[in-house]
């Protein structure tokens, strides 16, 4: 429960407009008994030859009950838009704060979309759980007053009222959050099936593997069913028996009317009836809380990990320039991992040029990574100047180096908005600067809206090259001394590969461009080319 | 929504119709068996008034009823419920089995630069999202309309003028949407579509969170993102104010037909046990007429979701049309000559052509060095001889048979691919390795891995063959998964060979290794290089082969290396 009272404690900024939304649900709620009281109540006074006003009371009723469902629905969901936004900004902030920031070394796309589908499932908290939640307590007292009025006995109607309203929801809880686990590993392994047969379908048909791969995507997909059918299952027989109690519940309230006064069973009958009607859904909000607290801890988990590497306490030294110098580092993924590398050491002189290359897995990255600070050294020192970067803060250091990937990340907005993130102050003049100089401007004032146009989700309006160039324009956009350039073409074909390092030759005068690649294309300029393999770099031709 | 879209929903929902039926059935006799229920409770709650009138039989009987149709009433929920289950498990059993079929039928040029991640998460998330379309709002469509049809004509039966006002109230709903101007389900609509664009934005942002980090960037991004959802919700929040007005069109049609029937009444009820029966059943019918119009609204965005899944589905290429079976040739299994004769490709009109009028010819056994600049064609021609990709005009031909008349299951079992980067699949290294040939002996295994040099690698694996590895070859180094490749190319043991930079990715040092065991791989067999690596004009030196630069002419012309 405690990752969910999380969540809750976060919409504090809002109480008043969720505590209103609630409060005029109840009041919905409430009219609707009242409505449903009245009728009985008129009804079996006509019956009995009382006698008859104009239902005054009865139209009240009817009219407060349209109005404030309105008004509910109005408030309530108000109340959920700005709950929902709160949690995401609060998300976004601790990933962003915690190791996940240095998620962009791998491809970890899906991993997030994953969270953000947890992050989603919390927004059903309030309007479909809370709120209906909240409305079966408040009717516990009303149905107590109502139904001792026609029997003591009919007090008894509040086991089958409390069944279907606190335990047949508990257990859906704890069915649902048990049944979570069992379908989030089920729906991986089809996740992984599909994604196998799709990035290898040049694979699977040459080597006519078509009906094997579709036969295991339908298995997986089976696995999934059985995980879902088997939640739906328990939850129906859940269902069925809150059915039979509410109606075992009315039958009572039926039956106890011979005993008592026959207005006050009538009305009695016609408030179970509505009440019961109210908290029918309860078992499936029971179900959303169960799924919505698995979520809600994988969020609170992933938001609150906290930076792999803490900034120091004490305040950090000045900077005495931009020369990086790593000095015997010795790095590992983890205990039980072998060193990437033990006994590293790299100059890299304010100004110069250098490439790292290596084949894939030898740990180039890992050098950029320790950079920038999403991981420290075990042994060694990094210097930036005559600093260690490990008295810096981790901001202090990301902000003199600008870095560019295959993964850096191209935002479905305007392009201007895409290239303000390398330097939010920079004018136009400056904008239209960087883009001449990654050799895009051209095609960006072809475009229709120019700066101005918008991009689509994961910047497919260029071409992959042009995107390549965008994200290089922002990287020469922002004024840190240091290039650091991680395989930044990637996925392209080699002559839009050799195109970009032809313009970037040009376009970073005087900073320090420090490349990292499998290979060169032969264009580059640079002044010294490391080739690192073994965990050590040994000087390569340039 | 587009108008493949449109179409598409409109198909589904007349495959869902059908497959419905029975759950609709189970729930009209759920909604049949409520009726009776209500009949009993009415009359007891009569006797209950009109003590006089009371006999022990009477309450006997209509306990008994109560009951019967209660649990009649669990029975047909429970249907209904494990029906509408199946119906959606159904649905995306079949949209998920269309979608790979196609997918596989068409292979990758089919996939219109789409990336494969996200093509999987169409078929995972999407298709998921199909099944509140199907196991709930398919149901709840013919259920709104059957279910108060149902109780209208009953209360029409017991007392026209109730039946009249329920009826009358009831199609007030959707008429009173439409006045509105609104149209049914609109505050779904118009809420769905702001939560999508939220969402979109939000997931934008978290997949390029480390952008956002390593840029600086968190708090202003950060605060433009809790902007974005303030702005959507007032602007949401404005066309709500409008769209509720909808729902509040059932609640005032509720209330007023549930106070309409007590005015009704009311005046001519004293001590009439017949009129209180019909009453207070006819009263307590009311919820239950609404209960199947609130239960479609509830399940409106499913609907919603169904138009976003359309939109990503619609679009699937469609099933290649299969090879006609007059036309079906066979060709001997052993020894392939391969030849272009007057070839042209292009990638559609925007790009240009590729290829033009191309002739060559590879005599069984032989191999030949493709080389030239990226773009020129070399990953083209290759895709054509797999049969990817068909030649605009002039054909390719195996042993002088055209290749379009060839089935793919023949095709693919004269050819063997090794490409730049191997695919390596989920599970074991045996697995991977057999991939090839599922059903392989275990020493054919053993030559192939013998024969790819990758015995010294497995015998350090802590499992051997039964190592696992996967998602995307994690542990194996580029040379290693490279070795895979040529193993299961050995394990297939097919005539064609063609080769597209398969040492691209590879370290120089390693580049030789992997060449040489290529060198074995190509021997009796008919083999296409593409290549610009220098080392690969060597690898033609040593295999004798006749080299094809499409840079320096883009005609065939043959040009001797040895």
């Amino acid at each position: 429960m405690i990752p969910v009272m999380k969540i809750l404690r976060l919409w504090q900024a809002h109480y008043w407009h969720l505590a209103l939304g609630a409060l005029l649900a109840l009041a919905a709620l409430a009219a609707g008994i009242a409505l449903m009281q009245n009728a009985g109540l008129y009804t079996a006074t006509a019956v009995l030859g009382g006698v008859l006003l104009v239902p005054v009371a009865l139209q009240m009723a009817g009219v407060a009950r349209v109005v404030l469902r309105y008004l509910e629905r109005l408030v309530s969901h108000d109340a959920m838009f700005r709950a929902l936004g709160r949690v995401r900004v609060w998300f976004f902030t601790g990933l962003a704060n915690s190791a996940a920031g240095g998620l962009g070394l791998r491809r970890a796309g899906d991993a997030l979309a994953r969270l953000v589908n947890d992050v989603e499932a919390l927004d059903g908290l309030y309007l479909r759980i809370i709120v209906p939640g909240l409305a079966a307590l408040m009717l516990l007292p009303v149905l107590l007053v109502v139904l001792s009025r026609e029997n003591g006995w009919a007090l008894l109607v509040i086991f089958p009222f409390a069944v279907i309203a606190l335990v047949l929801p508990w257990q859906a809880a704890a069915l649902a959050g048990d049944n979570a686990k069992r379908v989030s590993l089920a729906m991986a392994g089809l996740r992984n099936a599909a994604l196998d047969t799709l990035s290898g379908l040049r694979e699977v048909k040459i080597f006519a593997a078509e009906g094997r791969m579709l036969a295991l995507v339908q298995a997986r997909e089976s696995a999934l069913l059985a995980a879902q059918r088997e939640l739906a299952q328990r939850v129906s027989r859940l269902n069925i028996i809150g059915f039979i109690t509410v109606q075992a519940g009315i039958l009572l309230v039926l039956l106890l009317g011979f005993m008592s006064g026959p207005v006050a069973s009538a009305v009695a009958l016609f408030v179970a009836v509505a009440a019961f009607e109210a908290v029918s859904a309860m078992p499936r909000a029971g179900v959303l809380l169960g799924q919505s607290r698995v979520a809600a801890a994988r969020v609170v988990e992933a938001a609150e990990a906290g930076p792999t590497v803490p900034d120091p306490a004490a305040p950090p030294p000045p900077l005495t320039g931009y020369a990086v110098s790593f000095e015997h580092v010795g790095f590992r993924y983890a205990h039980d991992l072998p060193f990437v590398f033990e006994n590293l050491s790299l100059q890299l002189p304010a100004g110069s040029r250098t490439a790292i290359l290596g084949p894939s897995g030898a740990g180039k990255s890992t050098i950029a990574g320790l950079l920038l600070k999403l991981a420290a050294p075990q042994s060694g020192k990094i210097k930036l100047g005559t600093v260690d970067i490990a008295a810096l803060p981790a901001e202090a250091v990301r902000s003199k180096i600008a870095y560019l990937s295959q993964t850096t990340h191209l935002f479905a907005d305007t392009i201007r908005n895409n290239l303000l993130l390398g330097d939010p102050s920079a004018d136009e003049a400056r904008l239209w600067a960087a883009l001449e100089s990654a050799q895009l401007a051209g095609v960006v004032r072809a475009l229709p809206n120019g700066l101005d146009e918008w991009l689509g989700e994961g910047g497919n309006t260029l071409s992959g090259g042009q995107g390549r160039r965008l994200a290089l324009a922002r990287t020469l956009l922002s004024q840190a001394p240091i290039l650091l350039l991680d395989e930044p073409c990637a996925g392209l074909d080699a002559a839009t590969e050799a195109a970009f390092f032809e313009t970037l030759n040009h376009a970073v005068a005087g900073r320090t461009l420090v490349l990292i690649a499998h290979r060169l294309t032969g264009v580059e300029k640079l002044d010294r080319i490391w080739r690192l393999a073994g965990g050590s770099l040994v000087a390569a031709a340039g | 929504m587009s108008l493949e879209t449109k179409a598409w929903v409109a198909a589904e929902q007349k495959l869902g119709r059908k497959a419905a039926r029975l759950p609709v059935v189970w729930g009209l006799a759920q909604i049949s068996a409520g009726i009776g229920q209500i009949y009993c409770a009415a009359h007891l709650l009569a006797l209950v008034l009109l003590p006089a009138l009371r006999s022990s039989t009477a309450i006997f009987l209509y306990v008994a009823g109560f009951s019967i149709f209660v649990l009649l009433r669990a029975l047909c929920l429970d249907q209904t419920e494990s029906r509408s289950f199946e119906l959606g498990a159904a649905a995306r059993r079949r949209l998920r089995s269309d979608m790979f079929s196609r997918l596989l039928a068409v292979g990758p040029n089919g996939l219109h630069g789409r990336h494969s991640a996200e093509l999987a998460a169409v078929a995972v998330d999407r298709v998921e999202a199909m099944e509140g379309f199907h196991a709930r709002w398919i149901p709840a469509t013919s259920l709104a309309v059957l279910g108060p049809g149902l109780i209208g004509i009953v209360a029409l039966v017991v007392d026209w003028r109730s039946g009249l006002i329920l009826l009358v109230a009831g199609l007030l709903v959707p008429v009173a949407m439409a006045v509105a101007g609104i149209g049914a389900g609109v505050a779904a609509r118009r809420q769905f579509v702001a939560m999508t664009r939220l969402q979109v934005r939000f997931l934008d942002r978290i997949r390029g969170i480390s952008t956002i980090v390593l840029a600086g960037r968190t708090a202003d991004e950060a605060a433009a993102l809790g902007r974005a959802a303030d702005e959507l919700r007032s602007r949401t929040m404005r066309v709500l104010r409008v769209a509720f007005l909808s729902s509040t069109a059932l609640d005032l049609a509720a209330a007023a037909a549930l106070v309409l029937v007590v005015i009704r009444f009311a005046p001519h009820l004293e001590s009439n046990l017949i009129l209180a029966q019909k009453a207070l059943f006819l009263l307590l019918l009311v919820p239950e007429f609404f209960a199947p119009l609130r239960a479609f609204a509830a399940v409106y965005q499913d609907r919603m979701a169904a138009e976003a899944v359309g939109e990503d589905l619609a679009t699937l290429p469609a099933m290649p049309a299969p090879i006609a079976p007059v036309e079906i040739r066979n060709i001997a299994a052993h020894g392939v000559t391969l030849a272009f004769e007057d070839v042209s490709f292009g990638w559609g009109s925007a790009r240009g052509p590729v290829l033009e009028h191309l002739s060559f010819r590879v005599p069984a056994g032989e191999t030949m060095l493709l080389t030239g600049t990226s773009g020129a064609g070399k990953s083209t021609i290759i895709d054509l001889i797999l049969g990817f990709i068909t030649p605009e005009s002039g054909k390719v031909t195996f042993n002088g048979i055209e290749l379009t008349t060839v089935i793919p299951a023949a095709r693919e079992r004269m050819i063997a691919w090794i490409g730049q980067k191997p695919m390596i699949f989920g599970g074991t290294i045996g697995e991977n390795i057999r991939f090839a040939r599922p059903e392989a002996t275990d020493e054919a295994l053993a030559q192939a891995v013998k024969l790819a040099r990758l015995s010294d690698v497995i015998a350090e694996l802590p499992r051997g063959l039964d190592t696992p590895i996967g998602e995307a070859g994690f542990g194996l180094s580029g040379g290693q998964a490279q070795r895979i490749a040529i193993a299961r190319a050995f394990l297939k043991d097919a005539p064609l060979l063609l080769l597209d930079e398969p040492t691209a990715h590879l370290d120089p040092a390693i580049e030789r290794d992997v060449l040489e065991s290529l060198k074995r791989l190509a021997i009796g067999r008919t083999v296409v290089l593409a290549s610009h690596a220098a080392l690969a004009l060597e690898f033609a030196h040593d295999t004798g082969a006749r080299r094809l630069d499409l840079d320096a002419i883009r005609h065939a012309k043959f040009r001797g290396v040895a």
